[in-house]
């Protein structure tokens, strides 16, 4: 369940970097993209009835009381928030190189902007 | 050891510490980045006979490996870390000569930016590391690309950041699916567990690692963004991006390849995909005529082609020609990339028809150049010749079908490629500016630099011996997976 949504994020946003001709868009599906992968860490880490990973009392108490606790996995959590970091500075990287670009051409549309040739 | 830490901390301290000096120091912010890197630069050097002996790891936090974050300085990595420390530190003082534009810190601070994320990117042994180290390089190169604002710069920058972050993207996801089958994220440990699973996931991860790092090391047909970048960016920028950028892609695509999954179905398609980025590369840089930096471009993505073809062939002879190779090429674009920029500024034109007659004028560079070419397209006595030599040996010795049959088309891209460069050539000696320029010589500062770096190219083709110990340590360290993990997990 988990995963097809993240899937489906990833798909989304390869849609939309390959497809779409505004540049904006293109930083959206840049964004899907980060997304989707940040789910897929998350589902990879998930334990079934698990809490969050954190040592707090009522987590020892209930340890104590001889019950198992069920914690997920927080290695990919730690990924998950250094991957954010990372994508945010990719995304407003890009968006102020397009705010330059807007600047040179007056435009958005990547259609348009071919001063150099591929 | 607590020389390999220092070696990503000092550039990494460094490069924020630019920023505060600025109110301080003013203008002389701009010989931060070459102290720093000089630093780094016999910091490295120390290093290179203990992690010949047994490569060092260092493990962050003090946990033992298969747990903590740990640093492995073996023979590939003391050689990388060598490699970018020298080729920073000489295009660090050809900047503090050339960028003129104030205010230069922030320049000052990514460039420092990109050397940390390279040296990280060597020296570490966890894959999420390597991730994190890879996109700080990335990002660093992104924002150089675009810094001095004008259209074209730009644009290329944008390209560049959508395609490398698509790869990064793939890293990631390939990064998540190992860890969703091993549950863990240190090399070694994954290594040594890869052989206990079967399954088609390991198989799309090992695609993905391929594909994410082949952005950044502009494998065909991931490349796009290459010629645009490298020709647009400032010219010691386009030295960094070509001679550093491009290595830390194709060392970490080698590292996933032959440590980490040593998956043998994969190497055939690194040979192959290695002569078609070689051949298309080479074609693309004998059509360019108006653009000169272009030119080295399209041949910095050949070079790339060559050096994954020779670690295609999965041998230990054929990964140091690859590894004499990318050492070859760093020194010898950085050179032409730095010289060739100075004389775009001279003639005001990035056309091959501008630069005709320079020999006259700038008589110690075009010579340099000179040197470059001639090591770029292999001829002896220098460093070049060398390197293609020990390829074409090692392909020949695997015997296979296939191997001749690639030789035979990198020897033929070889022969396009030097009718390119000695255009160049021809264009600087024997041919007469039109009209007077009044180019003079480099100043001083900037140089030193490109001087050094021919020097360097001629001492490790007239000796090469003062360089293959280290090569054939990092062949051994790269072929042998077996004892890179029994080094870092401990021994059973």
């Amino acid at each position: 369940m988990y995963y097809a949504g993240a899937v489906a994020l990833l798909l989304v946003g390869f849609y939309m970097v390959l497809v779409k001709a505004n540049l904006i868009k293109i930083m959206l599906g840049i964004s899907f993209l980060d997304t989707g992968t940040h789910v897929l860490l998350v589902a990879i880490g998930y334990v079934r009835g698990g809490t969050a990973p954190i040592l707090s009392e009522s987590l020892r108490q209930s340890a104590e009381a001889g019950g198992s606790v069920t914690v997920v996995d927080p290695v990919p959590q730690a990924l998950v928030l250094t991957a954010i970091v990372i994508g945010v500075g990719v995304l407003a990287l890009g968006l102020s190189i397009i705010v330059q670009l807007y600047r040179h051409y007056g435009t958005l549309d990547g259609r348009q902007i071919r001063g150099l040739k591929w | 050891m607590v020389a390999a830490p220092l070696l990503i901390a000092i550039p990494l301290a460094a490069a924020f510490l630019v920023l505060l000096l600025r109110p301080v120091i003013g203008k002389g912010v701009r010989f931060v980045p070459p102290l720093v890197l000089l630093s780094n630069l016999v910091l490295s050097c120390m290093l290179i006979p203990r992690a010949l002996a047994e490569p060092i790891v260092v493990s962050i936090g003090g946990w033992a490996p298969p747990l903590c974050i740990n640093l492995v300085v073996g023979p590939v990595g003391v050689l990388l870390a060598v490699l970018i420390a020298i080729v920073s530190f000489l295009i660090a003082v050809y900047a503090a000569a050339t960028i003129r534009k104030e205010p230069s810190d922030r320049y000052h601070m990514l460039f420092l930016l990109l050397v940390t994320g390279a040296t990280g990117t060597v020296l570490t042994g966890d894959i999420f590391n390597l991730f994190v180290f890879f996109e700080i390089l990335c990002i660093a190169s992104y924002v150089l690309t675009a810094y001095e604002r004008e259209k074209a710069g730009t644009e290329a920058g944008f390209k560049y950041l959508v395609q490398g972050t698509i790869g990064s993207t793939l890293i990631l996801v390939a990064i998540a699916l190992v860890y969703g089958l091993f549950g863990t994220l240190n090399m070694a440990d994954i290594a040594s567990r890869v052989s206990t699973v079967d399954s088609p996931v390991l198989f799309v991860a090992a695609g993905l690692f391929i594909a994410g790092f082949g952005v950044e090391a502009a494998i065909f047909p991931l490349n796009a963004w290459l010629p645009d970048a490298h020709s647009s960016a400032p010219s010691s920028i386009s030295a960094v991006l070509s001679g550093l950028a491009i290595k830390a892609g194709v060392y970490a695509m080698v590292r996933t390849t032959y440590t980490l999954f040593n998956a043998p179905g994969f190497f055939g398609l690194l040979a192959v995909m290695g002569v078609l980025t070689l051949v298309i590369g080479e074609i693309s840089a004998y059509r360019q005529r108006e653009d000169i930096k272009r030119m080295l471009a399209y041949s910095s993505i050949g070079h790339i082609g060559l050096i994954v073809f020779a670690f295609g062939l999965a041998t230990s002879a054929g990964s140091f020609g690859a590894l004499f190779q990318l050492v070859n090429h760093a020194l010898a674009k950085a050179l032409l990339f730095l010289a060739v920029g100075y004389m775009i500024y001279t003639a005001g034109s990035k056309r091959l028809s501008a630069l005709a007659g320079l020999g006259r004028e700038m008589p110690v560079t075009c010579v340099a150049c000179t040197v470059a070419i001639f090591s770029l397209v292999g001829l002896p006595p220098f460093a070049g010749f060398m390197s293609k030599l020990s390829i074409i040996y090692a392909a020949v010795a695997t015997e296979r079908t296939l191997a001749m049959v690639l030789v035979a088309i990198v020897l033929a891209a070889t022969v396009v490629e030097a009718g390119y460069f000695f255009r160049l050539v021809q264009a600087f000696f024997f041919r007469e500016s039109h009209g007077p320029r009044g180019g003079r010589e480099v100043p001083l500062a900037a140089l030193v630099p490109i001087v050094v770096l021919g020097i360097l190219i001629v001492v490790i083709g007239v000796f090469p011996q003062v360089v293959t110990p280290v090569l054939r340590g990092a062949a051994d360290e790269l072929c042998n997976r077996s004892e890179y993990i029994a080094c870092i997990l401990g021994r059973p």
